[in-house]
């Protein structure tokens, strides 16, 4: 009797388990993993527009790393692109929240005010940012200018990686809020003994502050590399380019995807090849990353 | 042992510091705080001056804004760039096509989400870790792969160029990263209540309404408030979904109207308003719980 009871339990635990589950055992069933998969299949075969997919086998990765000439330049784009913001963000962010962690009154204040900029909407700063930098009336010149500087930002193909990367500075409160709380899990008496052994204000950093801040440095690594390798913001920011900048000196891998699949539509099953590439690099990026996080400190061993 | 006396002595002079009065600056400890609130200040200005010129200019006549050298502030203050937003860009309409997707998700997300969480963290269930790991992994997948089935499944269905495609999937749920952050929250709440309940005879149904939910009220918040700034702002799914403008989302009419040489968008007046019109409710959501929102962000970064 007691046995029946028990079973029954544990058939309805079973059954009240995958009802509250259900939704998202569904949901990454329907709209994950069957397109992960049919994605995988649609990249061996050519679509020919309308609705039939052919069957060309590894064509469509043959063309990817040996005829088309965009390859390339999508991919040195977004790694360059990749390999300066990460660590930039991570650089100012680090410097923003030492500001923004003195004890000060209104302290609060001024970090609302430096993570603004994060809450704007991609397409209102995209808007902004052309008008800013706009060649005729743009405030940016007059600026630069002012101080001897003739700059030509998104106009030409050799400046406007650079000034890409420059707009992206105004969002590093976001990593701010992050070194802020890396901050308060260092207690202070690690600083005051520090102190006391005689340590000066560069060895706390490098000994107390960076160490004990590897989780949140090696967070934001992983965040940011996957992130940043999917950027497509410059359909905003070079928007009448069509996302491609002067020369396509702005064009990234996401947006050559977009491009790809949607805008030419007949490139759907090379769009889904460009996905895969892009996905096996993802990969590969976040398990050496992952490989190698030696470096990261959990716990608090350190006290 | 010396460090230990040391430190005492350390503790005792701040004590004593602590006694004494507050409020007796030293000259050059004043002059080192004005040099703090200046360095702030300046950080301050550099990072929010374009947002305010963006704001200026929404207030400006078409002639004050082109000009040079360029007017940083309003000579004369005008509504026109708003007026000519609404009424000859039609922008309410758009504005109602967005909410419609949005106050969906705001209310689909954090139900199911919710669901899911209490699934995974209070009931014990074999495969329960197996799904959970499947849910976890779909992080890494790029939306770049499934993008493409994704738009063949939804116009098969007939649900492209309608809101459908940017709804119905946040009730499947409402993503990893969100059910993950109900877990964690739902995992500090004791099994004790949740077993206290069920002696009382609650069901599980019960459970999740009435005991779990009422104490989830923070990530509930949170939840809401990121749904809609991320639904507010999304560009690239309505990109990708919409294709007829009375369909558009704010994100998308924007973003069309600057790049087509469209007659009232070519005036920076009305793109610097639609501008500040698109930035006005997430930074208002941002200013009335920013501690709640920062929080959760470094919740998920230092958990996950």
């Amino acid at each position: 009797m007691a046995l029946t009871q028990k079973k029954k339990r544990k058939i309805q635990n079973i059954a009240s388990g995958y009802l509250f589950i259900c939704p998202v055992l569904l949901g990454i069933l329907i709209f994950t993993y069957y397109p992960a998969v049919s994605s995988f299949i649609y990249s061996f075969q050519s679509y020919d527009g309308f609705s039939k997919f052919e069957w060309v086998g590894l064509q469509n990765f043959v063309n990817l790393f040996t005829r088309d000439m965009e390859t390339g330049t999508v991919f040195a784009n977004t790694f360059l692109y990749t390999v300066i913001t990460v660590p930039l963000g991570l650089f100012l962010g680090y410097l923003l929240a030492l500001a923004a962690n003195m004890k000060l009154k209104g302290i609060s204040f001024f970090r609302v005010l430096f993570y603004l900029p994060c809450m704007i909407p991609s397409v209102a700063s995209g808007v902004l940012w052309r008008d800013l930098l706009d060649p005729d009336f743009g405030i940016m010149y007059q600026i630069f200018s002012f101080f001897g500087l003739h700059p030509t930002f998104f106009t030409s193909a050799s400046t406007a990686m650079a000034t890409l990367i420059w707009t992206t500075t105004w969002g590093c409160g976001g990593g701010m809020v992050l070194w802020l709380a890396a901050f308060k899990n260092i207690g202070p008496e690690l600083y005051e003994s520090a102190r006391l052994d005689g340590a000066n204000t560069f060895q706390c950093v490098t000994r107390i502050t960076i160490p004990m801040s590897t989780p949140i440095i090696f967070y934001n690594l992983v965040t940011g590399i996957i992130g940043s390798l999917q950027v497509s913001t410059t359909l905003v920011m070079a928007g009448s380019t069509g996302g491609r900048g002067p020369d396509n000196s702005l064009y990234f891998v996401a947006v050559k995807i977009y491009n790809d699949a949607f805008v030419r539509m007949g490139q759907m099953g090379y769009a889904c090849a460009f996905g895969w590439v892009l996905f096996v690099i993802i990969g590969a990026l976040t398990f050496v990353t992952f490989k190698t996080n030696k470096w990261v400190e959990y716990g608090e061993n350190h006290g | 042992m010396a460090e230990m006396t040391l430190r005492q002595e350390r503790r005792e002079a701040r004590r004593a510091a602590k006694r004494a009065p507050k409020h007796k600056l030293t000259p050059r400890k004043l002059a080192a705080r004005i040099l703090q609130y200046l360095v702030l200040a300046l950080i301050a200005l550099y990072l929010i001056f374009p947002y305010i010129f963006m704001l200026n200019r929404s207030f400006m006549y078409p002639a004050d804004i082109m000009t040079l050298p360029v007017k940083f502030f309003p000579p004369k203050l005008t509504l026109d760039g708003w007026v000519k937003m609404f009424e000859q860009n039609n922008y309410l309409l758009y504005t109602f096509n967005t909410l419609k997707i949005v106050c969906f998700n705001m209310i689909a997300v954090p139900l199911s989400a919710s669901v899911c969480a209490y699934g995974f963290t209070k009931i014990r269930f074999p495969g329960r870790d197996f799904v959970f790991s499947a849910t976890l992994a779909t992080i890494m997948i790029p939306g770049a792969v499934t993008q493409v089935p994704l738009y063949i499944m939804f116009s098969r269905l007939g649900w492209v160029n309608g809101a459908l495609c940017m709804t119905i999937p946040a009730l499947f749920g409402g993503g990893a990263v969100t059910i993950f952050l109900f877990m964690q929250f739902m995992r500090g709440i004791s099994f004790e209540l949740e077993n206290a309940a069920k002696i009382d005879g609650a069901n599980v149904f019960q459970r999740y309404a009435l005991i779990t939910m009422p104490l989830c009220w923070p990530i509930i918040l949170y939840t809401v408030i990121s749904t809609f700034s991320g639904g507010w702002s999304d560009f690239y799914g309505p990109l990708v979904y919409l294709k007829s403008r009375e369909q558009y989302t704010l994100a998308l009419v924007i973003y069309y109207d600057s790049i087509n040489t469209n007659v009232a968008m070519e005036v920076a007046n009305v793109r610097m308003a639609a501008g500040v019109f698109m930035s006005l409710p997430p930074l208002i959501l941002f200013f009335l719980y920013q501690k709640n929102l920062i929080e959760g962000i470094q919740v998920g970064a230092i958990k996950g």
